[in-house]
């Protein structure tokens, strides 16, 4: 099982990017950047003022990743996958619509919150923006490394169940004070994945797949988290990658 | 492709405590929809769920703990490597409610990572495995990729665990929606109002042929096909011309290799809603076509459990297969258009070992599952 990284899009505390050859990626803790729609789509898009926070994080980096890819725009709706792993998912959101129902014992609780409690709607606004029409599910996992979205995404392609799958991590800061819950860096990072059956001298892309135990690797380099799978994607490519950086 | 086999389901619903009292009392018409107690309900738009008689929390966190204890009482030991997929979409949800009136809770009761941890550790598996939330397909997909693990053995054993509450949050959420049925749900009546809540667990395990005779376990039934598309059209209500369930349901098909004249029965996800119904009606004849087939929804009777949906409607489904009878849809009464002759308020029996069985859900996903009739059930 291997596919091809043919766009890569990230929000993250550093800032924002997307493609290859522009330097260092980080996803650590901190206050992620603002997400004005202005930045992210150049029509007006209207829908984006009504999305919650986890949908415009999420949405934002696949766009830039789609972007990346060139597979932003279309006309018809298209075959592709969406995966993504959530520690929290739409833990804020949740706690934001909660409130809403008890500041006036539920009468006045808000139907657009609620619409985005469910950590998968950021996928469908995905879908619809993009006109995606493959499986989409937000995964939640127990691994240290966080990656199992990227081998199902593997398996998806592997299957033949899409055309091309994007796949990532989107999670907001922890909203809620704690101690007993182990915090996962806030950002969004989804890559482009196409399955790869190009031989190796053609291929320009970095090559996303399984080594012999079963561990995820890019170009034969192992990755163990996702700022690895950053980092490796986003190495120049020895032929000349893309290069289309923006505030990173 | 590797045949996919069902050796063992377990269900809790509002109806019973196991998949057979389930069962027993769908047959008979029985509803478990009554008035809410759990919390208070006089400013929503209706009184009623299917809550799980008896299910309180004690001293623990959180309903799912009792929920998931009842669910496996008296279930079969499993290998230790096997693939574990839980399928909920709000889990935990009674512990934040708590926490945001003030009472003092532990947070890890909320995420989705402990129930995995709580199921992996039940039954000693090696790998904790995931969840997968995508609404009210949640589980319907992890069936689906269940199946596609044994089908392409990348996995010999699979244990698909679904579960989801009734709680003032998603009860609210679906009132302030104006989704909820005053009067217990109507599926596919054409004075349907809404759906109605409910809550259920469910647990299959999934097993290649070779696993299940090293476990001298029978066949309840076959995954034969299953299918996942997006509407991409809208975040909450079904496309109206049901693309995305036409498309999953003939990714079923062909993956079973299968043509629509073999399939014997539906199982749809018939909420209740005026929408849902009548994309349902209008995806199933564009794929049937003059092939009129007999359809029922489980939601009249245990209320829409959600992420729980689609695990609860799958076992449900392998017993209708072995009886050949496609249970009532309780609520039911006068046919909405395309419902005619093919939704009954009374049980029918069926000729037939192919049942499919589909759930669609908010963010526009639909996900289709063909199963076969087993040996054991």
């Amino acid at each position: 099982m291997k596919a091809s990284i043919s766009g890569i899009g990230w929000i993250t505390a550093a800032g924002f990017g997307q493609g290859r050859g522009t330097g260092d990626f980080a996803m650590t803790d901190g206050a992620l950047p603002e997400i004005a729609r202005k930045d992210f789509f150049a029509d007006p898009f209207p829908r984006f003022g009504r999305l919650d926070e986890f949908s415009r994080l999420g949405l934002s980096a696949i766009a830039l990743a789609l972007g990346d890819a060139g597979l932003d725009q279309w006309e018809e709706k298209r075959n592709f996958g969406l995966i993504a792993a959530s520690a929290y998912g739409c833990l804020t959101t949740d706690i934001a619509y909660f409130d809403t129902v008890l500041a006036d014992g539920g009468a006045l609780a808000s139907p657009n919150l609620f619409a985005y409690t469910l950590a998968n709607c950021v996928l469908g606004e995905a879908a619809i923006r993009f006109g995606l029409t493959g499986p989409g599910f937000v995964v939640n996992e127990t691994a240290a490394s966080r990656l199992t979205s990227l081998v199902m995404a593997l398996e998806s392609l592997f299957w033949g169940e899409c055309d091309v799958l994007v796949a990532g991590v989107c999670d907001l800061p922890f909203p809620l004070e704690t101690t007993g819950i182990a915090p996962v860096a806030p950002g969004a990072l989804f890559l482009v994945l196409t399955k790869d059956s190009s031989p190796d001298e053609k291929r320009s892309s970095p090559l996303l797949g399984l080594d012999g135990r079963g561990d995820l690797e890019i170009d034969g380099v192992p990755v163990r988290d996702w700022t690895e799978v950053a980092r490796a994607s986003l190495a120049p490519a020895a032929s000349g990658g893309k290069m289309s950086a923006v505030n990173s | 492709m590797i045949p996919v086999l069902v050796t063992s389901a377990a269900a809790v619903t509002g109806l019973g405590e196991s998949l057979d009292e389930t069962w027993r009392r769908l047959l008979q018409g029985e509803s478990a929809i009554a008035p809410v107690t759990r919390f208070d309900t006089s400013v929503y738009q209706s009184r009623l769920a299917s809550c799980i008689p008896g299910l309180s929390r004690g001293g623990e966190e959180t309903l799912l703990t009792p929920l998931l204890e009842r669910l496996f009482e008296g279930f079969p030991d499993l290998p230790a490597e096997i693939r574990l997929l839980l399928a909920t979409t709000k889990g935990g949800i009674d512990v934040l409610e708590r926490q945001r009136r003030g009472e003092a809770v532990r947070l890890e009761a909320l995420l989705p990572e402990t129930t995995l941890a709580a199921v992996a550790g039940r039954f000693g598996l090696k790998e904790s495995g995931v969840n997968i939330n995508a609404a009210c397909a949640s589980s319907t997909i992890a069936v689906a990729r269940g199946a596609a693990l044994i089908a392409s053995g990348f996995a010999e054993t699979v244990l698909v665990c679904c579960l989801d509450l009734v709680s003032e949050f998603v009860f609210s959420g679906f009132s302030a929606l104006r989704a909820l049925s005053p009067e217990p749900s109507r599926p596919f009546d054409r004075e349907r109002a809404g759906l109605t809540l409910g809550e259920g667990a469910a647990a299959l395990v999934l097993m290649s042929p070779g696993a299940a005779r090293r476990c001298g376990r029978l066949p309840l039934g076959r995954v034969l096909g299953w299918g996942v598309a997006n509407d991409a059209t809208h975040i909450t209500a079904p496309a109206r011309d049901g693309c995305g369930l036409i498309l999953a349901v003939r990714q079923a098909l062909a993956k079973a290799e299968l043509c629509p004249g073999a399939v014997s029965a539906i199982s749809a996800h018939g909420t209740g809603t005026v929408y849902n119904d009548l994309m349902e009606l209008t995806a199933f004849a564009t794929v049937f076509g003059a092939h009129r087939v007999p359809i029922h929804s489980a939601k009249g009777a245990i209320g829409h459990t959600l992420g729980a949906a689609g695990g609860i409607e799958v076992a449900l489904g392998f017993k209708a297969l072995a009886a050949a009878i496609v249970p009532p849809t309780v609520g039911f009464q006068t046919p909405e258009a395309g419902a005619e002759e093919i939704v009954k308020s009374q049980a029918v029996s069926f000729a037939g070992d192919v049942l499919l069985t589909t759930n669609s859900g908010f963010g526009g996903v639909n996900a289709a599952l063909l199963l076969g009739k087993g040996e054991a059930a």
